[in-house]
């Protein structure tokens, strides 16, 4: 061990005297290395960058991986066992979405059906008992009003859903509930309420009046209609659970719980104890983007590959040409003692710290490339705001480096170690 | 007393010609500590073929060789590598000092070998140590390019002298340098000798070699002992 050792930092010192000596060469051999591990360093960093915004896109609307979301069919004592079970309890948040139609009084809304703005889905409708259904707003006049789907929630969603937030406040769950409803807008509800700018009403199906609401702030939920997020007990002071859960209404009741939380198989034991229906579905936005990433970085990393090869190429050449200049000085250490392998070993040093100094100098590159990007259209490309250079990138850079100081330097090393020891004294 | 260097019938056939070439023809030589042996003769005569077996660069094809009483004639290169560093020196007619390292870091060379490992202090110790031997010790931090052909010379007697051999092996050590210098060369080797080092010189310069000890000729692969008048 301890000559391996002193083998070891023998190598590396007389490996550093020669990239010292011949400071031009090994330039040359780093630029013919640095394309290969820029390449790989920079794959790897646009993965992980598209990664982490497919991660982040898919996460903002189907929920942080491992969340378990339990869809609760309509049934009459539903909501008041979900609430029941949920509340209180932060490992879990139950939302109740309904229709709301929100501006101008007495006016059917530009977008019925809560579409997005600028497309159309037809009236929403209102069925009675008997499956006969009805345009919710019947034959009033469109007027300036939007219809939203309102999203009535326990406690703070974005424990599962990481909502980003564009302007003003996201809801406070620990004041008192206002009698006026605080919403928070999403991007395309925001869109309406800034082209329709009116005195503003709320209509909720079942609502003993209709309300007055406060926009608090807007979100971005990835959601391409027009949504309102509020506290769901400013909600029932003005219409009972039983109402934001009517089916007739379209409403949706869902529970997101935390991966291993109590609450799922109490909520299930009971609910299935008065017949109702659920669907239990576990978030895994991952592996499904993992999936779809996969090929696409298989096929860059094998062009990168290609480019570093190449530039192990580069280490190979000069590595060569170095050694057939130095056939007396390997010869001579050979005379004065250095086994064979000692001297391979000072050449695979020389080309490792090439190669590491290449992957450095192509990491301190993509940083400074990374943040140049950043700070030039970092404000249009919201995926790329707060951005860090993915660590698996340097990570690969290095052994990008590593390797092809292996590949390029393992021939070298060899012819190295063969020259033989004669030669001093035929000199 | 058992002698530093015992070659008995030592053979050496050139091959990988049309006619195998006998170079070194049934050599004996015996060397004891601190005895200084000059071997002299022609071109081609086989001088640097005998050298390269006594440093272990070569194997004889045939005939025994003992150092110090150890049979090693058919050493495997890694044991032969280890004893080429801890009991032989080489001086050579071209110095061969890396022209990017200092004189110390030349001598370094035969220190940092990957036959053990001396702490940082201990190596500077033994090179200021061995450039002093040869009376260059303040040039330790100068580049071969700024010192004399003597003083190159010196350098790369110190890098023999660092790991204190046995043997000190000299190939035509005087043959780039002047007369006045090659004198200055021969005694540093000579001092080496007086410190038990035996040393073995191959020289073309008869005034050299009858510094030595004893003189022996090498012709058509035969040793032979000269006698001195």
């Amino acid at each position: 061990m301890r000559r391996l050792s002193g083998r070891f930092r023998a190598a590396l010192i007389i490996g550093v005297q020669g990239i010292r000596a011949r400071k031009v060469r090994t330039l040359l051999s780093m630029v013919s290395l640095f394309l290969g591990v820029f390449a790989v360093v920079v794959v790897q960093a646009g993965a992980s960058i598209a990664e982490r915004a497919l991660l982040a896109d898919l996460e903002l609307t189907a929920g942080i991986d491992g969340t378990k979301r339990m869809d609760v069919m309509p049934h009459e004592q539903a909501p008041a066992i979900v609430l029941d079970t949920v509340r209180g309890r932060s490992d879990s948040v139950a939302t109740l979405a309904v229709s709301a139609i929100i501006g101008e009084p007495g006016v059917r809304p530009v977008n019925e059906g809560a579409s997005p703005l600028d497309q159309s889905w037809g009236p929403s409708q209102v069925c009675n008992s008997a499956g006969v259904c009805e345009p919710l707003q019947g034959n009033a006049p469109v007027g300036a009003a939007v219809e939203v789907r309102l999203t009535a929630m326990t406690g703070d969603i974005r424990t599962f859903r990481p909502l980003r937030l564009r302007s003003g406040r996201w809801l406070d769950f620990t004041t008192m509930p206002s009698m006026a409803p605080r919403l928070v807008l999403n991007l395309e509800a925001a869109k309406g309420f800034t082209r329709h700018q009116v005195p503003a009403e709320m209509r909720v199906g079942g609502a003993s009046a209709n309300l007055t609401p406060q926009f608090v702030g807007v979100v971005d939920d990835g959601d391409m209609q027009p949504r309102a997020y509020v506290r769901l007990d400013e909600m029932t002071t003005w219409l009972p659970p039983a109402s934001l859960a009517d089916p007739n209404a379209g409403a949706e009741l869902q529970v997101l719980l935390s991966a291993s939380t109590p609450a799922e198989q109490v909520l299930t034991s009971r609910l299935q104890g008065i017949g109702a229906q659920t669907y239990l579905s576990t978030v895994d936005s991952r592996k499904q983007q993992r999936d779809e990433l996969a090929l696409m970085r298989l096929v860059f990393l094998s062009m990168a590959g290609l480019v570093l090869l190449i530039g192990a190429a580069g280490i190979l050449n000069v590595g060569l040409a170095t050694v057939g200049e130095r056939v007396e000085e390997f010869a001579l250490r050979r005379a004065v003692g250095t086994p064979r392998s000692l001297l391979a070993g000072i050449v695979l040093a020389e080309t490792l710290l090439t190669g590491l100094l290449t992957a450095a100098a192509a990491i301190g590159v993509s940083v400074a490339g990374l943040k140049v990007v950043v700070a030039l259209v970092g404000e249009s490309q919201p995926f790329l705001q707060g951005v860090q250079f993915p660590w698996q990138a340097g990570l690969a850079g290095i052994i990008a480096g590593l390797v092809a100081g292996v590949v390029g330097g393992f021939v070298p090393a060899l012819r190295a170690a063969g020259i033989p020891i004669a030669t001093v004294m035929r000199a | 007393m058992t002698a530093l260097i015992e070659l008995t019938g030592i053979t050496k056939v050139l091959k990988g010609q049309k006619q195998p070439r006998t170079i070194l023809d049934g050599v004996d030589l015996s060397v004891s500590a601190g005895e200084s042996v000059a071997i002299v003769g022609r071109s081609g005569s086989g001088k640097s073929t005998l050298l390269s077996v006594l440093g272990l660069f070569d194997r004889p094809d045939a005939g025994q060789y003992l150092l110090a009483g150890r049979d090693i004639s058919r050493l495997p290169e890694r044991h032969a590598a280890k004893l080429r560093s801890s009991h032989f020196g080489f001086v050579f007619q071209r110095f061969f000092l890396l022209k990017h390292l200092t004189a110390a870091q030349n001598v370094a060379m035969a220190l940092v070998n990957g036959q053990g490992w001396l702490p940082r202090r201990d190596r500077r110790a033994r090179i200021l140590q061995a450039l002093e031997q040869v009376g260059i010790a303040h040039l330790a931090k100068t580049r071969p390019a700024r010192m004399s052909g003597g003083e190159q010379q010196r350098v790369a007697i110190a890098r023999a002298l660092v790991r204190q051999p046995q043997v000190l092996l000299a190939d035509e050590p005087t043959g780039a340098l002047d007369t006045e210098t090659g004198v200055v060369v021969i005694e540093a080797l000579l001092a080496a000798t007086e410190r038990g080092c035996g040393l073995i010189l191959v020289t073309h310069d008869r005034d050299h070699a009858a510094r030595m000890g004893r003189t022996l000729d090498l012709a058509d692969g035969v040793l032979t002992e000269r006698v001195r008048a």
